[in-house]
């Protein structure tokens, strides 16, 4: 009875096992048209690269003349990162048509659900302003996000330099580091900062205390009483977690009318960039020189 | 007659010692009683329930506790420049409050910052504001100036005191005079060259400490307030030098009553002189402080600017304009003025002494408005309109703070030499 044997494998043991079902490299490689000695010393020396054992520069060296032999031109090996250290990455930024916008609030909803946020706190919101009198009226819809700003009143102001502006344009709250002293929210000129005061909808909601919210693709585990991001201050951060898997912001992937865009302002060619080219764009308190990344269609 | 205690022994009478025992017993039980009580909300709303226990909110996330730290603050620099002038520019009329006026500045400034540490959201997070430094924050280099300003009012007041000291060390008893004797490093005589060192330092620092007071800490914290472009009505260059105007004021105030008030219940005899000069440079500073407001409110209405009219609305009109008409314009600004300005009152010093305490008590009324209604108003059309009065456990715990800050500042006259010995001061001194 395996349960109440007293013999346990060894760590070892179990790596075995793994590698019995291993495919053998050398027999793999014999099937292909190419060198197996090469792709075998190859294997090797990238796991020493992984290690830190050797230089990735030094690999290359090594290999690049057997690569060319073997695989012609079309194969150069070489290190693939430019040396120069200018970020080439994309730098998000989010285009709202005002003329899509109906003012249903979906995205606040569907903020709220992926932000776990807790009562009283909304990263975004829509704003709603009546303009003109009766009967020459129309309702304004205005959805506000965090701006993610370029030159962001928050971070300048932060203490502690919690508040930070990341390479991908998205600012940032290192939450373990926030002391809660609230001058971000403050100091930012939109009101896209909230406050955590530690409330949040179990009596409604079983489950809500179960998972602390999954922003910047951390996993706090539990929320609970006095524990980070409790404390500290959130805000919208166009679903970084999301954006790392390769999805969406939240609202921009459940807007109803289509009115939200996303995309790379770095590349000229994506439909941010060329939205953002239009006579109808503008972005909020332009005079204040804070430089958002969110982008208004008029 | 070496010791002030033997000095004073003619004055009191054995009736008036009596009284002063049973006052003074008063004062500590009461001033305890409320620092418990304090204690008590601290515990209750600031540890247990953590920021919901407070009226704070998203839109107006700052209140009380901001408002009286830079009150405090604010008190400690005014404090801080009236010392001096005593200790650097020399001005030896004053020298009557200028021990009493450091020791003020140092309580205020341990106030403050309780104050501002209540207001933290993660009081356990509290040292990477000295660890990480923002060079761009207005608020991390306060927190630096701070500690360094603490640092040197702790070795001013010590270095004024030196010589006192080192007689208690030798005139008092067990355990008070093994403190003592800690306290000067066990130095048993204050030679004339250890004198004229002391000057000559007390000197340095205080001419180190006018710029750091004028600019670091107060300046300073007013720039926290007046860089926030997103709040236009306090966004303005003339924001900072308000600020350090009326530290002046609630500092020169603060130190007339207690120079004042002390001297009453001791039933010591009154330097009415002084207490005229003071009342002056409290007229003037607020002849001043009314100026540059002025300015403010007409350049700020001129621009037509919505969030800045909005805020001023809100300051003059609204429900919250008691705050403005009563303390900030009447308390601390009118009634005192028209005190220091009547001929008969401003030669009183019981009508100075109630215009320094209308001071002190409109202030708060001052910080407050500098806090609560720019936050108040919406930064955004469409968002919501604040609102904010602190609640029930905000006000016990900001009581049972000031009466920390009476306690710490009367254990601090008790055990030290805050006193300047009597016999130098006969000369100058002219009797009620
Ligand atoms: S909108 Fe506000 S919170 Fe967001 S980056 Fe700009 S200043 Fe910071
Ligand atoms: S609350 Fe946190 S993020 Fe905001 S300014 Fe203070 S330390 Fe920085």
């Amino acid at each position: 009875m395996g349960l109440f044997s007293k013999v346990a494998p060894s760590i070892k043991e179990f790596g075995d096992m793994v590698n019995n079902i291993l495919p053998d490299g050398e027999k793999e490689l014999e099937q292909s048209p190419y060198d197996t000695k090469l792709g075998l010393d190859m294997a090797r020396d990238a796991r020493k690269v992984i290690a830190g054992k050797i230089k990735i520069e030094d690999f290359h060296k090594v290999y690049s003349a057997s690569l060319i032999s073997e695989f012609g031109d079309h194969f150069v090996s070489g290190p693939e990162v430019s040396k120069d250290k200018k970020y080439t990455g994309p730098k998000w930024g989010m285009v709202i048509d005002l003329k899509k916008c109906i003012g249903c609030d979906t995205c606040t909803v569907s903020c709220k659900a992926e932000n776990r946020t807790p009562p009283g706190m909304s990263y975004n919101v829509v704003l709603e302003t009546e303009l003109g009198s009766y009967p020459n009226i129309s309702v304004m819809n205005l959805p506000r996000p965090c701006m993610q700003c370029d030159k962001p009143a928050c971070v300048q102001v932060c203490p502690t330099r919690a508040s930070f502006k990341m390479e991908n344009g998205i600012v940032a709250i290192d939450n373990d580091r926030c002391i809660g002293c609230r001058y971000c929210m403050v100091a930012c000129p939109y009101g896209a900062r909230s406050y955590d005061f530690g409330n949040g909808y179990e009596e409604e909601m079983t489950g809500y205390d179960e998972i602390t919210s999954p922003e910047y693709g951390m996993d706090r585990g539990k929320r609970k009483k006095g524990k980070v991001p409790e404390g500290t201050v959130r805000k919208c951060n166009f679903c970084f977690h999301r954006l790392e898997r390769g999805e969406e912001p939240a609202c921009v992937e459940t807007c109803i009318g289509d009115a939200r865009f996303f995309g790379d302002f770095n590349d000229p060619n994506s439909v941010v960039s060329k939205l953002a080219a239009s006579p109808r764009a503008f972005r909020l308190k332009e005079e204040l020189g804070t430089q958002p990344r969110v982008v208004y269609l008029r | 007659m070496d010791t002030k205690a033997q000095l004073n022994q003619p004055i009191y009478d054995v009736g008036i010692k009596k009284r002063m025992n049973t006052l003074e017993k008063m004062w500590w039980l009461i001033l305890s009683a409320v620092f418990i009580l304090g204690v008590y909300s601290i515990i209750d709303g600031f540890l247990l329930q953590g920021m919901s226990s407070t009226n704070l909110s998203n839109t107006v996330p700052w209140g009380g506790w901001v408002a009286f730290y830079i009150y405090f603050i604010g008190m400690s620099a005014g404090s801080f420049l009236l010392s001096t002038l005593v200790y650097g520019f020399g001005m030896e009329q004053y020298e009557k409050i200028g021990r009493s006026a450091l020791l003020s500045a140092i309580v205020s400034m341990i106030t403050a910052l309780t104050f501002i540490f209540l207001d933290l959201g993660r009081p356990d997070h509290v040292f990477n504001s000295v660890i990480y430094w923002n060079v761009t924050s207005t608020m991390s280099w306060e927190i630096h100036f701070y500690i360094v300003y603490l640092i040197l009012l702790v070795t001013e007041l010590y270095l004024t005191m030196r010589g006192d000291l080192i007689k208690l060390s030798k005139t008092s008893q067990g355990v008070k005079s093994k403190i003592y004797q800690i306290l000067v490093f066990n130095k048993k005589e204050m030679t004339d060259i250890d004198k004229g060192k002391d000057r000559k330092l007390l000197k340095i620092l205080g001419i180190i400490g006018i710029p750091l007071a004028i600019f670091g800490v107060h300046g300073g914290t007013g720039s926290i307030f007046a860089v926030l472009k997103a709040r236009p009505f306090l966004n303005s260059g003339l924001f900072p030098i308000i600020f350090i105007l009326s530290a002046l004021v609630s500092g020169t105030a603060l130190a007339i009553a207690i120079y004042v008030i002390k001297n009453k219940v001791q039933k010591k005899p009154i330097d009415v002189t002084m207490v005229k000069a003071l009342g002056g440079m409290l007229a003037l500073f607020l002849v001043i402080e009314l100026g540059l407001e002025w300015y403010e409110f007409l350049i700020g209405s001129y621009g037509l600017q919505h969030e800045e009219l909005a805020t001023m609305k809100l300051m003059t009109t609204s429900a919250w304009s008691w705050s403005f008409w009563l303390f900030q314009m009447g308390l601390a600004m009118v009634f005192p003025l028209t005190i220091l300005f009547v001929k008969k009152t401003r030669q009183s010093v019981n009508w100075i002494l109630a215009a320094a305490i209308m001071t002190i008590v409109g202030v708060v009324g001052v910080r407050f408005n500098m806090v609560v209604p720019s936050l108040i108003v919406p930064q955004l059309e469409g968002l919501p309109q604040g609102n904010y009065y602190p609640n029930l456990s905000e006000w016990i715990t900001t009581i049972g703070l000031l009466a920390m800050c009476l306690l710490i500042y009367t254990i601090g006259e008790k055990l030290l030499p805050i006193e300047e010995d009597e016999t130098s001061e006969n000369g100058v001194s002219q009797h009620e």
